[in-house]
């Protein structure tokens, strides 16, 4: 196998993999279209990063921080929803992108390209999803318990807002290596969709949550390997594979 | 007063400008049950959710030192498409099978592995309500906070889970704090009463102020306007 193949599979299966275990969380906690949001909001560092030549997570990271801390300010100052907010400031930030990106480079921003992957690239991503993972993965009973009652979190000692902080910042982390893999204008699909089609099978959170990796994971594999032999872009073929699990998954929907 | 678990002093809230709870005191005692009662509005909710620190106050509230606090929400919902199982509903809490199993008797409700596996979004509310009071209570807290806690459940249901639940309080020493908006069989149980609009009504042993006078004051008041 090429080392080129096989970089962009480990990376595809590591972020992939993380990124359908926090989307079981975030479609719990109703922000399906959180990761879709962000995904756009990272675009101008995006942007930055394909003319200068380096790694767009690494562009990508401090646009979303960006992004994250002036989503919440506009709420404390304005009291307006969320949800309009960063409506504002996801469609500026493609507005602000789409001002100094090259046409040549628009498809790479938008649907990502992991044929061009480096060992450093691959073992940082590699890392960082193992980090967010067993971070996810050491909140997930809180998180789901602050999703069903605040209150009753607080009460059973869940510091409620650090852990809705520590999700954030996996949430940004996962959306910046996404978009490596799966471009901007996609990333939000590649945590809604495992998460959901997991959801239609599961019986229980362990059965969800891991499914949603396993999913993930999968999808990234398969479509990197029709990559390679159709010759088609990897984004929207991992997408469209998740995308298929998640037809079939309606067919064995539990009740 | 050693064996006090909490005392609340001139406790004030106030929402959105408007006074909820104004110049409210009592306490309660170790192995008490106390019932907070008052017409819908009064502030019963907010006392609760204020003795738990979850809201801003006036006052001074002490709770005994390192006290072990469970807390029913008045509401509690669960999407029936959330993938998770009772067990793991009560794994949260890093409890232990017996102890699941033994909570759960407390409330009346099957013990069956499969019952267990079942979708916690599948029950209906009454069982979901039982669960709730059973998940409070696995880790034995030294208080329980109930929030209208037979709401959604049938009048047989809640005599069998009143009767459980009051020899489980007894043998276990707990004190809890029980809000209710009716007046019913429930009083009876109580040791003290605490009625509420607002302000303080009456505060007492059930025997003593659950009086016809007084339980005008409770209704009387909400009906006039």
């Amino acid at each position: 196998m090429d080392l080129q193949l096989f970089y962009s599979l480990i990376v595809g299966i590591f972020v992939g993999g993380t990124a359908g275990f926090l989307g079981s969380l975030m479609i719990t906690k109703r922000m399906a279209l959180v990761g879709d949001a962000l995904g756009h909001v990272a675009l101008p560092g995006v942007a930055l990063a394909l003319i200068y030549g380096f790694n767009v997570s690494w562009g990508a990271l401090p646009c979303l921080a960006l992004g994250i801390v002036l989503i919440w300010f506009l709420e404390m100052k304005t009291k307006l929803p969320m949800e309009a907010l960063t409506g504002i400031v996801f469609t500026a930030s493609v507005a602000i992108a789409f001002l100094f990106l090259p046409e040549s480079e628009v498809s790479t921003a938008l649907v990502g390209d992991i044929s061009q992957i480096n060992l450093s690239d691959t073992f940082i991503s590699v890392i960082l999803s193992l980090m967010v993972f067993l971070i996810l993965r050491n909140i997930f009973s809180q998180m789901i318990l602050i999703n069903l009652s605040e209150e009753l979190a607080y009460v059973e000692h869940v510091e409620v807002k650090k852990y809705n902080l520590i999700y954030l910042i996996c949430i940004a982390l996962i959306v910046a290596f996404g978009i490596k893999v799966t471009g901007s204008l996609l990333m939000g699909a590649l945590v809604i969709t495992p998460a959901a089609a997991a959801r239609n099978i599961a019986r229980n959170l362990f059965q969800y949550s891991y499914g949603s990796l396993i999913i993930g994971a999968l999808s990234c594999a398969i479509g990197i390997l029709l990559f390679k032999s159709l010759g088609l872009p990897a984004g929207p073929l991992i997408i469209l594979i998740a995308s298929f699990i998640f037809l079939i998954s309606l067919v064995f929907r539990k009740k | 007063m050693p064996n006090l678990v909490l005392s609340a002093k001139n406790l004030n809230v106030e929402l959105g400008g408007e006074k909820v709870l104004e110049d409210l005191s009592f306490d309660l005692k170790e192995k008490e049950i106390l019932i907070i009662l008052g017409p819908n509005g009064a502030g019963k909710s907010v006392l609760l959710r204020t003795l738990l620190g979850l809201m801003p106050f006036n006052g001074e509230i002490q709770w005994k030192k390192d006290i072990h606090v469970g807390y029913v929400p008045e509401e509690f919902f669960v999407s029936s498409t959330l993938p998770l199982s009772v067990k793991e509903f009560f794994r949260f809490k890093k409890v232990s099978q017996k102890q699941i199993l033994t909570a759960l008797n407390y409330v009346g409700m099957e013990t069956s592995e499969k019952f267990l596996k079942k979708k916690l979004g599948t029950l209906s509310s009454g069982q979901l309500r039982r669960i709730l009071i059973a998940w409070v209570m696995a880790d034995l807290p030294d208080v329980i906070l109930l929030d209208e806690p037979m709401v959604g459940i049938d009048i047989h249901g809640r005599e069998t889970i009143h009767d459980s639940l009051e020899k489980t309080w007894a043998e276990q020493g707990q004190s809890i704090i029980l809000v209710s908006h009716e007046i019913g069989e429930i009083v009876k149980k109580a040791d003290r009463v605490l009625a509420i609009n607002k302000r303080k009504l009456f505060f007492g042993p059930p025997e003593k102020v659950i009086t016809p006078h007084n339980l005008a004051k409770i209704y009387g008041s909400s009906i006039i306007l």
